[in-house]
């Protein structure tokens, strides 16, 4: 058997497996950045409750950290599992890769995860039980290590886009991998902004609680969450901008040519709304609401972080990871370091389908019969990635790509004209196969659009063929 | 009548385990040969390597699984319990819910985070089956994380609601069904990927077709799904139950609670007895069911799990006349049984694997230092911060209510080394990034 690697494929119709894993991962950056600047934030006002002897700043405390216990720990700890299970279904190889790669980067995380969660807790239950200083002790090792976690998730994350430098591929040192040339700006926009969003819901706790404490207090703490806000938020968007200058040159492409200019306007309003309520609060601590803050959230959550997540996501394309798996997990470089090596030639040769050993054996040699299926079938193992290939509606749609294309032979001469190693875009993997391959994925296709741009998922192997191969 | 009775359902039980024993592989419809099922499982490796010694990995798996087991048995077993206590109307009954309805909200983010180290070591070295296996179900994979979700909101809504006997019973039923839901669909996971040669035979539908939905779930052993999750959970709550009468049996504000300490440690040995009762025979129910091709059944690491079991049982069944003095021994029989049963599990994959002549140990390794170095020096800055932040907690815990504890000399001082080795780690760690990034890019 002459198989690549390659596993059982998740087709998800319409919105992608790539939407399933950007909704999860919005959900985890939400709940993360904010318990990740609250626990800062925290220990910050627990060292003035402390050095001013305020001890209602701790009833603040106490009403935060169950408010981060019920719904960043809740949805936070599950979510950030949570993409990493889509990212093993949606694209196995290329979580593989990082694994296989950062194994031991992550298990250093998971000791700083087991900190953060059972500390969560103890801060919790032990506030008022134990003396100040001890406590002062146990928030600031919660701090630390909390953001300790954001240390080493940001190197992953900054590899995922690019290594940054070519030496990796040679050296295969992870130092070299893990502090790549966007380390630093995207740890510190991050680092900014988880601020500001742990300030917003700092302002709405702090308006539940203003009966209950005295207005020096109240004052204070709008205060403190209003100025670490608004540093967040302006100095997120000044290491943004050393961010950006950072990124590949393919990324800038995708950024100019194919993000919707409305991510950039959402995201846009979404700051200045944040830094508008900062500043209103910060001069007059009384207009902090609740009802301000979780709109605000929300807002956050769905104009700011998704898209961002969205453009994240289309920044490292055609990659998945470390510029050498492509989104359709195909290994596209050789990695020498690594003992990896280029699969395009060995698909070219074999043919892309008879490489994988979850493609049916009856749709693995390209006949009339089969043809259609065929092509359906090498759509969805390379193409869905990144597209809606069985409808109109959703992720890229097939049937709007070729709207109108409705014969073989004109899909095929734009794909093959198109889909290669030199004329293809930079944000797209050039097509790998047999050159029958891409005639029954033209089939397909102008069937497809001949059909009204709409067909079932389901690949059913043609009687004729599957005996055949039996 | 009787008589007859339980004739039947003895038979029917026999008949059970028998079909059992049939899923459990021996009608495989293997299109592939053992040599063509090798090679699969070998280009599915990841091409990168294992970047340490896969033998430290998989000694890791078990490890880290053994603990991460602990806390999802309590938080399944806690609330379990808790929809029992709380329909009595012994007041105990119901104070001790409450205290398992607490139990299972802390567990179930224990198991949470304690869980992401076994499924990473696991997947460095056992990449084919994990991935596979995941995407076959992927639709059932991906709901995990949402009942996982539903199931723990609905933990916190018991939590808050657990003066109100009949809400707080209705939202634990909920959570523990998710709850229960999310074990079956990684016990799925976990078994189908002990099938290799069924794998394509799935995913195609026998050669028509590619099963790409994800929502087909092709395999599960109703006994390993038992004396895995619902048995444990129940005898591990036991034993935790014994463990907090002991805890709080020695705090000067429950010296008017000794009946409900009696009481919970009574009960927890009971639980544990019974239910671990049960956990053994489901046990060697499951071990029938192991398909005889693995060679697994008389195995050594077999054995030892059974021994593990009985060992711990015996320690539990010493322990009815008094659970309180004998809550800690109780506890390490406990550890003797969970690591028996982890090594069982993962000596499982070996047997199953290797009828194909796959190995971990021959996984290829590009072995490399600095990483490992990373792990070896997080750990131990984190070794010695848990030892302070557990300690205080303890300490806090067996203060009386209305009270605060003052750490003595020897507390703050390692409460000081904590904070000094946190921000150290952090200072070495960035340094060590404007390092590289200068040699780099400057």
């Amino acid at each position: 058997m002459d198989v690549l690697g390659l596993y059982p494929m998740w087709y998800v119709p319409t919105i992608g497996s790539a939407i399933v894993i950007g909704i999860i991962a919005s959900i985890h950056v939400m709940a993360s950045h904010v318990s990740v600047g609250a626990s800062i934030l925290l220990a910050y006002l627990a060292t003035k409750a402390y050095k001013e002897n305020q001890p209602q700043i701790y009833d603040y405390i106490k009403r935060y950290l169950l408010t981060l216990l019920v719904f960043s720990y809740v949805s936070g700890s599950i979510s950030g599992p949570g993409i990493w299970f889509s990212a093993t279904v949606a694209n196995p190889r290329g979580i593989s890769a990082l694994i296989h790669n950062f194994v031991w980067v992550w298990a250093a995380e998971w000791i700083w995860f087991v900190a953060e969660v059972t500390l969560v807790y103890i801060l919790f239950y032990t506030l008022g039980r134990i003396d100040q200083k001890s406590w002062l002790k146990l928030a600031w090792i919660f701090a630390v290590g909390s953001w300790a976690t954001m240390y080493i998730i940001v190197g992953i994350l900054s590899f995922m886009l690019s290594p940054g430098h070519e030496k990796w591929f040679t050296t295969g040192n992870i130092l070299d991998a893990f502090y790549n040339k966007n380390y630093f700006p995207h740890l510190l926009m991050r680092s900014s902004y988880m601020l500001a969003f742990a300030g917003v819901m700092g302002l709405g706790i702090a308006h539940l609680m203003k009966k209950g404490i005295s207005e020096k207090v109240y004052k204070d703490i709008v205060r403190t969450m209003s100025y670490w806000g608004i540093a967040g938020v302006i100095f997120g968007s000044v290491f943004f901008a050393w961010y950006y200058s950072t990124l590949p040159e393919r990324s800038h492409v995708i950024l100019s040519g194919v993000v919707p200019t409305s991510y950039y306007v959402g995201i846009g309003l979404v700051l200045l709304a944040i830094l508008a309520y900062f500043t209103l609060t910060s001069i007059v601590p009384n207009l902090a609401r609740i009802y301000a803050s979780i709109p605000l959230l929300i807002l956050i959550f769905a104009i700011g972080v998704f898209p961002e997540e969205k453009i994240r996501e289309s920044l490292r394309k055609p990659y998945i990871a470390g510029e050498f798996v492509w989104v359709n997990q195909i290994i596209d470089k050789d990695i020498p370091a690594k003992g990896i090596e280029n699969e395009v030639n060995k698909i070219n040769e074999k043919g892309f389908l008879a490489v994988n050993a979850f493609v049916p054996e009856g749709l693995k040699t390209i006949t009339p019969e089969n043809k259609i299926m065929a092509g359906k079938a090498v759509a969805i193992l390379q193409c869905s990635g990144c597209h809606n290939v069985t409808g109109a509606s959703g992720l890229r749609p097939f049937a709007k790509k070729f709207e109108g294309m409705t014969s073989e032979d004109a899909v095929y001469g734009f794909l093959a004209n198109y889909l290669t190693p030199q004329a293809h875009p930079p944000y797209m993997p050039y097509f790998v196969g047999k050159d029958e391959e891409l005639r029954a994925l033209s089939a397909y296709i102008a069937d497809m659009i001949s059909k009204g741009g709409r067909v079932s998922a389901k690949i059913e192997v043609p009687p004729a063929s599957y005996e055949a191969r039996k | 009548m009787v008589k007859e009775l339980r004739q039947d359902l003895i038979r029917w039980f026999l008949l059970a385990t028998l079909a059992f024993m049939l899923i459990g592989g021996k009608l495989a419809l293997a299109a592939q040969s053992p040599e063509q099922i090798g090679a699969m499982l070998k280009a599915m490796r990841d091409p990168a390597g294992s970047p340490f010694f896969p033998v430290a990995m998989q000694i890791l798996q078990v490890l880290t699984w053994a603990l991460h087991m602990v806390f999802v048995w309590t938080s399944v077993g806690g609330l379990l319990y808790a929809i029992y206590g709380l329909t009595r109307k012994d007041e105990n009954h119901k104070r001790l819910a409450r205290a398992m309805i607490e139990l299972s909200k802390v567990s179930v983010s224990l198991a949470i985070v304690l869980g992401v180290a076994p499924l990473l070591f696991y997947q460095v070295i056992y990449d084919p089956l994990w991935y596979t296996s995941a995407n076959l179900s992927a639709s059932w994979y991906i709901m995990f994380i949402v009942f996982l979700l539903i199931g723990y909101y609905l933990l916190w809504f018991a939590y808050f609601s657990r003066k109100k006997d009949s809400l707080a019973t209705l939202f634990s039923i909920g959570s523990v069904i998710f709850l229960i839901l999310v074990g079956f669909i990684i016990h799925v996971v976990n078994y189908q990927s002990l099938f290799p040669e069924k794998w394509v035979e799935w995913y195609t539908s026998g050669g028509t077709t590619m099963n790409h939905s994800g929502l087909n779930i092709y395999s599960f052993n109703i006994l390993r799904f038992v004396s895995l999750l619902i048995f444990p959970s129940i005898a591990v709550t036991g034993v935790f139950m014994m463990l907090y009468s002991w805890y709080f049996g020695k705090r000067k504000d429950f010296e008017g609670d000794k009946e409900y300490i009696a009481f919970t440690s009574r009960l927890g040995a009971k639980l544990a007895l019974y239910a671990g009762a049960l956990w053994i025979v489901t046990h060697i129910l499951y071990i029938l069911t192991i398909p005889s091709d693995w060679n697994a059944k008389g195995s050594i690491f077999t054995i030892l799990s059974i021994v593990g079991l009985l060992i711990c049982a015996g320690i539990i069944f010493m322990a009815q006349k008094n659970p309180i003095q004998m809550a800690i021994p109780s506890l390490l029989g406990g550890v003797v049984a969970t690591l028996t049963i982890a090594i069982f599990r993962e000596y499982l994959r070996v047997a199953s694997t290797a009828r194909f002549g796959y190995s971990i140990y021959d996984y290829k390794v590009n072995l490399e230092w600095l990483s490992p170095a990373l792990f070896l020096g997080t750990t131990l800055t984190g070794l010695l911060l848990y030892a302070y932040t557990w300690w205080m907690a303890y300490r806090a815990g067996s203060t009386p209510k209305g009270e605060v504890y003052h750490a003595n000399e020897v507390e703050s001082s390692l409460g000081n080394a904590a904070v000094f080795v946190v921000i150290l780690w952090a200072v070495v760690f960035i340094l060590t990034g404007f390092i590289i990034v200068i040699r780099n890019y400057a």
